[in-house]
Parts: C-alpha cells; structure tokens; sequence
C-alpha cells in the first residue's frame, strides 16, 4: 500500500510582462548590448522609471545610454545561490552606480572570489550569448575580469519580457487527508463525523467549521459506495499553460449516503450526457488495487484523484431535490 | 490634508492568543486559526456572533494556491455570515483596519488574526516576487540578498559592525529560550556566533530567521465594551505606516525613513517605553530600527526573542502586538510600542503605541 | 462619525492592453481620479490598492513593486484581497478611513492585468482541469432557473441589455455593436446552460476613486458623490445547509446596508444599480439574492425591461461585467458608477435624475458580499 507521507506540487506559469515605454527600450537596449538610463530632470535614472520618483509626474522618453562601466556600492556574497539566481556557483548582489547614471541599478557581480569584492570597486556589464531582451541578459564582473565582446543587435522592440515563475512545494499529509488516501487505497471511503453537530464530512478537513470543533481519529466513519448525483458542470475545456483537457468532460459531486457533504470533483464520462441529472442514483466502481492512482488529492484539494473506475448507475428512483438541496455544491 | 495616529474612539486590546511558531505544522492552516479563535472567545466568554467584525491578512503565495485565503474563513467561524475581510498582507495591517473601522463608533468589537505556513515552500524564491517585476525578480533578487547588502552598507557608513550583529543574535536567541512560542532559542554568546561561515556575507545563518508555520490573533473594543470584557485591556495609544522605494538603490539602505516618518506622526519619544516589540526579521534591522526610533537604552527590545526566534509569515508583525499586550497585560511593561514591517529591507514599516491606561 | 464623499473617479479603458506596465495602468486611472477631484499626488494621506490573487499577474504583494508608481512614497498604502469582491471591499475599506476621521484625502484603486498571466488557470490553482468561475456558478444558475421558473430568455436578455449599455460606454471592453439574442443563443456553450455571449470577457484595466471628507468635498471642483451607506458579509465556501443560489451572507449584507441607508424598499428608493453579473443569469439571481425583487421573481424585472436604462430600475448603466472584467476592478467599477451616475457624469449611459445608487460586488464561491449606496445628496430622505 502507498505510504502517503509527503505531497509535492509546483505552481508554473511563464508570464507575458508587457514592457510599455520605458520600460521597453531599456530591455531592447539590453539585448543589444547597451545600456539605457532616462532624464529626469537634471539627473539619469538606471534602471529607467516612467515617472520621476520624487514628484510621481510623467517621464518623456528620453534616453541616454549609460556604462558600461560602474561603481560598487552596497554588496552581499550569495555563498548558496538558489535556482532562481542568475548563477549557480557564489556570486555577489550589489547596487551599481553605471557611470553618467544618478541612481544605482541592483544587479548580480560575477566574481572570482569575494576577495575582490568592496565599496568602490569598479565593474564592467557583461551580455549573455543568448539575449531575450530581459533583465537577465546582463551581468556585470569585475574590471580586471571583463573582456571584448561582440554583440549583434536583435530584431524589433522587446515588447514583452517573459518571466516563467516555478515554484516548487512539498508538505506532508495532513493526519486526516492521510486516513481518507489510506481509506481509498484500500477501497473505502472515510469521512469524518462531526462530534458537535453530527454532520459528517468527506473528505474531512480535520475539522467541523459550524461549530470549529478540530476532529480526531476517532470520529472517522466508514461511508458506502452509494450515493445520488447532486449537481454537475459540463466544462468546455479552455486551452491555459499546463492544461491537458482538451475535450468537454463532465464534473460532478456526489453525496455518499450518510454523508452531510458531497464528493466533489468526480468524474461521470461513462455515463451519458444526456442520462445525468441531479437526483440519480449512482454507486462508485473502485479501480482494482494496483491501479488507483492518488494525483491530485492534498491537503487543499480533494475528490478521488484516479482512485474510482466509474459510476454506475443503480437504476434506482431519482432522489426529489428537496432531499439533497442542502447538500448539493 | 491631513492624517492623525489615533480617533476619538478609545480601543483597547482585550484579547491575544498566539499558536507557537513550528517548522513545520502538520495540519492546515485554517486549524492554526481554529484554535486561536476558541482561545479567544473562551478568554472573553463571547459567542462567535458577538463579534463585530473580522479581518485577517495571510498571502496566498507562501502556500502556492491562488485563493489560499479563502479556505481560512473556516478558522475564524463565519456561520452565520460574518461581517468580514482580509488583507494580503502581515495581520499588523489588519489590526490597522480593523482600528479605522472602530473609529466609526457603530460597532464594538473586531477580531483580528494573522497566518501563515511557510514550511511547504522555498520562502527565498518565493519571496524574490515581491521585487520589480522587470528589474530584480527575474534575477531571484531575494529579501535575504538585499538584507545582506544593507548589513553590508550599514558597516560602511561605520553605524554597525559584525559584533553588532551578533550581539541582537546573542541576546534574541538567548531571550527566546524563555519565550514558549519561540521556535529556534539558544544560549550562546557573540564570540560564538562570529565563528559561523558567512552565508550572504556579511550574513551568517542565525542572523537570519527560521522558516516557521504559525498564527497570531488578537480581539479589540472599543471604550467601555473593553472594560466590560477585560479587567486589564491593553490601550493602543496610536497606529501609523508608511511606506518607501520600491527600488533599492533609490533607498538609503542604512536608514528607515519610514519608521522616522511613523515615529514622527506617533509624536514618538524614543525613551518613554518599557518595552519594544519590533520585526527584526534579519538581526542588521534591529540597529536601523533602534536608530530611527530613537530608543535609549533603558528600552528592553524584543524581551521575546522576536523574529530570530519564529518568523511565521503574515502573522509576525501581529505577534509583536501580541507579545507587547501581553507583558501589559501581565503588569510586566506600562507603555510599550509594537513595530511590524513588510518587504525587503524594511520597505513598508506600521507602528503601534499599547499602554496600560486609556489616555 | 466623518462622512465620506466621492469627489474624483479615474478608468483606464479595459481591453487587453499590450503598450502599457502594470505601472503604466494604475498610474492611468490614479491620475485621472486625481485630476478630477483637482488634486495633486501630494494631496493624498493613504492610498488603499485591491486586486485579485498574486498569481493572476505572477507579483506577490504587488503594494510593494507599485509603491512608486502609486504616489505612496512615505504614506500609508495597504492591500484589500476578498476575490472577486476585492474590488467592493477595498472602496469600503478606503471610505472607512474618511469615515474615522483619522485620514482626510485618500486613494483607492484596484486593477487587473490579465494579460500577463492566465485567470482560468489561477482559478484552477495553477492545475490543468480547472473548471473557471463559469464551472462553479453554472449549476447554481441550474439551480436557480429550475426554482425560479425563468424561461431560458432571461439569460440572453441580459447579455444583450448589458453589451448595448457597454457601447454608450468608451471605456467598455467590449464594444459588440452587431449583439442580438440570436447571437447569444447560438454562441457556443461553455458551461451548461451559460453561453459564450453570457459570459464576461477577461480584461486588462484599473479604476481608481479619491474619496475625502467634508470639508474636503467643498473643496473639490465638482458635486460629490456621497457614501451613504456600506456593508460586507461572509460566509464559508461549502457547508451543508449552505443556500447557493440566495446566499445568506448576501441577504444579511443588503439587509444591514438598507438598514444603515434609512432603506425600507430598495426597489423604489434606489434610483438604479451597478451589480456584479458575470455571467448573465446573476442580474435576476443578485435582484432576489439582494432583496430588490421578491423571491423566485428577479427574473420578471429583467424580461419587463425594468433593468434596462430607461426602466424603473436600470442595472448596469456601464455594461457592467459582462463587458469589461479586470477582475481586481470590476467591484471598484461598479462602486465608481454609482458615484459617476449620482454624480450626473456618465454621459450617454446616464440614468436621469439618478440621486441614489447601489455599487455590488460578489466574489469566491458566491460567499463574500460587498456593497456600497451613494448619494447626490448627504442625507437623501427616503
């Protein structure tokens, strides 16, 4: 039987930032392999801003380029980069006064050591090979560690600075969330009932919120594989970053019978669309053991992931809507 | 145009509760509120209706689920519906709004929570969103980097030293081991910690917070109905934030113009607390803070250990209003003032003045 | 207690808007709200942002990276997050600091920038299988039609009432000039029984209102618009027991605002409505849910033409949801356009002679409630 100790989950979605006026010719500068700052007033600000920071009031465009060489002032020496830190071996943060800019720019310092790294200390940008007009296409190293670089300008105005965030999450089961996995790996359904109000809930949160009364082990009930239709969405799939649904598919909850709280999320695809409706009589056909998969159900997300083959219906009579209205999602 | 630190309402904290800081808490987040909210109508014989008005901050991003917050309605009650809201932000600017809104004078009581579990993320990568989109967080530029490059500029300008550091270190950590909701506590002396490697130099490790899951919570009420519910509630004598550059290098990273701004608006005289609660996330900020504050020595920071000791996000700042009501609360301090901050390198900084007697 | 007077409203146009920052965006609609209240950014004591989840545009605590953009430098911002009623609840919780007393000239503002990111996929927690709001809401729609026994012509009514009104209004979204109700019927189905043409469009944009005191109101340049009256309410997303076509938590919520308001008969004292509608069967579900129609009977207001601009009771002058959704404003645009109706300034979609008006925002699971009435007049009588 699956051990259900740790869930992991990562949330990823490569925005489309668009870049605007200033914004847009600063990172288009960067691919070409220059340096952009704006006037504002009697001062150039790099990196550039669309409004001036001290009155709020509107930019023109005017651009002047700035660097490539500049001065150190605050650093720090990341010892353990992250994923996310343009490099992977130790580097430096530091502000950057870009000489014929006012304003310092925070970027990364590749160094060879962190020996070499103080106030004062002069640095040269530096373009990676591949260039996509973000912010990320530049970096800056020491003087006596810079070098010649040939830069071919790109095509067009970067219009668009993509940022793809990932973030990677991984926690344990819930006590409760693991009884209900452990319930479904063995083929039973387990909820819980609540010692306050005697409503029972699946999958249970570990808590009744009517009365906010945390439960335990030992309000665990075991429900039946028999329950009534209560409400169903059919969804007509919208294609979005990591969306695999490409066909309408039904999602329907169930209420399992005894049960305060319907089994949301649940699959219907062998019954057929124009057979379901609120009020029908189904029971669950558990995939046989080796086959129940478990993706999708965590702390925050419940259903029966790949756990149930189908829904049969019983061909019992319908339920009246009265019976399960206050019941139905 | 104008804007003032207090109204003409008096409100009182009648009630703190606060869940310890774990590493890592193996129930959800809407159990750690559960509790609190018991606590504290336990505290103040209140059914759940009796209460006015509820609002909380904790942020989606840290638990990587858009609409994160919604699922916590459930900790604090809202059957029947509640009067209700939240802020994505540390639950201090809850207590914030929830101050404003008894100002109104129509209702008596607000409950005002603040959560968050850290544990299931890489708060350091997650927390690099919170810089410019275009500029700082696609290169991973991070609250810890731009920490260490303030410790860095601090010990330029010659206003602190490593030894500075590591005394804050020294002392929370050692004050924490007294503190049953700290998280990481320790005896151990500044020498000692100076031996450390570096980790964002001139950083080390335990100049940093622990990665903590927690909640805080807290009920206000306003002028008599505050008598009526505490024997001793803890008055809040004035509230102000304010915020600064989004941009680092338009900041001077060894300064908190804002708290100065705060302070300044509060009429703030840095000697006459007992006691000061302040967000000292990474130990440099303690030095900044003391300064814009202008505390005098005779001013006991942080007697909880403070962050270095439990950093659960979104309910940090909150637990330093908590940890200061209740030292009044227990005759222990008779004015204390409560400091709660959000972004890198104090960006946005909320002060709070608690004392034992209503004006 | 201070009373709170709306004296500059500020919209960006909503559309997908690919020339202009999330910067560029909010700056737009603050600076118009600015200059029609006559102020200046130095004018502002607070500033209090709203918008939807992080993740729709991928900036976590955005009051953070826009805190230059905003004006907010050494001043008070904070951040509202209540879902698709954030917008609602943020102009509440901006009037609150007028109504203190404690703050005298202050800022709200919410924006989406949907462009960035993907909404149906932040709805669905960043998952594949999300189901959209549309998933969530149709079989309470379901629900409601079967109850109600709306004939099917509902739905479609207010999806074409609501798009002609969007073309009385520049800043609308979306300007379908050839609508009709044979357009929506045959649009595709997305969610049983909601068709395309039911549904809101997904938007770019930012509203912004300056909201003041009294004596700030004297001051400003034009008639304010003044806040009568506001309420919140929630309730859990799913318990059982839960009533999900006439939530309690909006019943209570309109409750305590007539209440507040001096308001005995929302149908007649309430000149005309800004309601949250994004997808077509919630103007007659909000109408019942609100209390302005009788139970079961929201229905028969639409298909009278009460709702229409011209009827007796106009519901989305702007073209509301349906025609523009930047979901982190839609609530603070539906606040703002009561203020620009009893305000007299909204042009073609005027509502004549309008002196009170309810701005509503729904959000979650249909489970948090924000509402706002504004008045031409400080104490209007009822």
């Amino acid at each position: 039987m699956p051990k259900f100790e740790t869930t992991h989950y990562t949330l990823e979605y490569p925005y489309q930032r668009t870049t605007g006026p200033v914004t847009g010719p600063f990172l288009t500068g960067l691919r070409d392999g220059k340096l952009l700052g704006i006037r504002s007033g009697s001062r150039v600000l790099c990196p550039p801003l669309e409004f001036d920071p001290d009155t709020f009031e509107e930019l023109e465009p005017d651009f002047v380029e700035v660097g490539p060489f500049g001065t150190v002032g605050s650093w720090t020496w990341i010892a353990e980069p992250t994923r996310k830190h343009p490099f992977q071996e130790p580097f430096a943060f530091a502000t950057i006064a870009l000489d014929g800019a006012d304003t310092p720019i925070v970027h990364a310092v590749k160094a060879s050591s962190v020996d070499v790294m103080k106030r004062g200390m002069r640095v040269k940008a530096m373009y990676r090979e591949e260039r996509v007009g973000a912010i990320t296409d530049v970096y800056f190293v020491p003087e006596a560690e810079a070098y010649e670089q040939k830069i071919a300008k790109g095509k067009g105005e970067v219009g668009i600075s993509q940022h793809l965030i990932s973030l990677d999450f991984e926690e344990s089961f819930a006590p409760t969330r693991k009884r209900y996995l452990e319930g479904l790996a063995r083929g039973v359904f387990i909820g819980q009932k609540s010692p306050a109000t005697g409503k029972v809930y699946i999958p249970s949160k570990g808590y009744d919120p009517i009365e906010r009364v945390p439960m335990s082990e030992a309000d665990d009930v075991e429900l039946p594989y028999t329950g009534t239709i209560t409400s169903y969405t059919i969804i007509t799939p919208v294609a979005y970053y990591g969306q695999k649904e490409t066909e309408p598919y039904i999602r329907a909850s169930v209420l399992l019978d005894g049960a305060d709280t319907p089994l949301g999320q649940q699959d219907l695809r062998t019954i057929s669309t124009d057979e379901i409706r609120a009020g029908m009589r189904v029971k669950a056909i558990f995939k046989p053991e080796a086959e129940r998969d478990f993706e999708g159900i965590d702390n925050r997300w419940g259903g029966t992931g790949g756990v149930i083959d189908r829904w049969e219906p019983t061909g019992e009579p319908d339920v009246p809507f009265e019976v399960f209205s206050q019941h139905a999602y | 145009m104008a804007s003032r630190t207090h109204g003409k309402e008096d409100i009182a904290i009648v009630a703190v509760a606060q869940t310890p800081s774990y590493r890592a808490f193996e129930e959800t987040e809407p159990l750690l509120l559960l509790t609190l909210t018991n606590e504290i109508l336990k505290a103040t014989g209140l059914e759940r209706n009796d209460v006015d008005f509820t609002i909380a901050g904790s942020c989606d991003y840290l638990s990587g689920l858009p609409f994160a917050f919604v699922s916590n309605v459930d900790g604090f009650g809202a059957w029947p519906p509640v009067y209700e809201s939240h802020l994505e932000m540390d639950g201090a600017w809850a207590l914030f709004e929830a101050y404003v809104r008894l100002q109104m004078g129509d209702i008596d009581t607000a409950l005002v929570a603040g959560s968050g579990k850290s544990s299931p993320g890489r708060p350091r990568e997650i927390f690099a969103l919170q810089s410019n989109p275009y500029y700082l967080a696609p290169l991973g530029f991070d609250p810890i980097s731009l920490a260490g490059m303030q410790a860095n500029a601090l010990i330029d300008s010659g206003k602190a030293t490593e030894e500075d550091f590591a005394r804050v270190v020294s002392r929370s950590r050692r004050d924490g081991l007294s503190n049953p909701y700290a998280q990481v506590a320790k005896d151990v002396s500044p020498e000692a910690l100076l031996k450390e490697p570096y980790y964002a130099q001139p950083l080390r490790k335990h100049d940093l917070p622990p990665i903590s899951d927690g909640a805080s919570m807290l009920l206000l009420a306003r002028g008599d109905r505050a008598r009526e519910l505490s024997d001793n509630p803890v008055w809040i004598t004035g509230i102000d934030h304010r915020m600064e550059s989004s941009h680092p290098g338009l900041r001077d990273l060894t300064e908190s113009t804002s708290t100065r701004i705060a302070a300044e608006k509060l009429g703030l005289d840095g000697g006459a607390f007992d006691v000061a609660e302040l967000m000292v996330t990474y130990s440099p900020e303690e030095i900044v803070l003391k300064n814009a504050l202008g505390l005098t020595d005779s001013v006991r920071i942080n007697p909880s250990g403070g962050p270095l000791c439990g950093h659960p996000v979104m309910a940090t700042g909150l637990a330093r209003v908590c940890e200061a009501a209740r030292l009044i609360q227990r005759g222990e301090a008779g004015r204390a003032l409560a400091h709660a901050s959000s972004g890198g390198a104090l960006q946005q900084n909320l002060l709070c003045t608690l004392q034992a007697s209503a004006s | 207690m201070e009373r709170c007077a709306v004296v500059g409203l500020g919209q960006t146009k909503y559309s997908k808007r690919h020339e202009i920052t999330v910067d560029g965006l909010v700056r737009w609609a603050a600076k118009n709200a600015l200059e029609d209240a006559g102020l200046e950014w130095k004018d502002l004591d607070a500033i209090v942002i709203g918008k939807a989840p992080d993740a729709l545009e991928g900036i976590m605590m955005p009051e953070l990276s826009l805190a230059d953009a905003l004006g907010s430098i050494g001043k008070p911002i904070h951040r509202v997050h209540t879902a698709g009623s954030v917008g609602a609840s943020t102009a509440i919780s901006a009037a609150t600091l007028i109504e203190s007393g404690m703050y005298d000239t202050v800022l709200t503002l919410g924006y989406e920038k949907q462009s960035d990111g993907n909404a149906t996929w932040a709805l669905g927690g960043g998952r594949s299988g999300s189901q959209g709001a549309g998933g969530s809401f149709a079989p309470w729609i379901r629900k409601y039609i079967a109850k109600s026994g709306a004939p099917p012509e509902v739905g479609t009514k207010v999806a074409v009432k609501d798009r002609l009104n969007a073309l009385r209004n520049p800043n609308a979204h979306l300007h379908l000039y050839d609508i009709d109700e044979k357009k929506v019927k045959e649009s595709p189905m997305l969610w049983d029984p909601i068709h395309f043409l039911e549904s809101c469009p997904s938007s770019d944009g930012a509203a912004a209102m300056v909201l003041t005191n009294e004596k700030g109101a004297k001051k400003a340049p034009k008639k304010p618009a003044w806040v009568i009256a506001h309420a919140k309410r929630t309730e859990f997303t799913q318990f059982p027991g839960r009533d999900t076509v006439k939530p309690q938590a909006g019943v209570d919520c309109a409750e305590a605002l007539y209440k507040k308001a001096g308001i005995t008969n929302p149908r007649k004292q309430i000149d005309c409505a800004e309601l949250y509608v994004p997808f077509s069967w919630y103007e007659p579900m909000w109408l019942e849910g609100h209390l302005i129609a009788p139970e079961n009977e929201g229905w028969k207001m639409t298909l009278e033409g009460a709702t229409a601009i011209g009827g007796d009771f106009p519901v989305n002058m702007s073209g509301g949801v349906l025609s523009s959704n930047p979901i982190g404003a839609s609530g603070m645009i539906r606040c703002l356009e009561a203020a620009n109706q009893v305000r007299g300034t909204a042009g073609e979609y005027q509502v004549d002679g309008a002196r009170v008006a309810l701005g509503h925002a729904y959000g979650g699971a249909a489970n948090y409630f924000a509402m706002w009435i504004v008045s031409s007049e400080k104490d209007p009588k009822f």
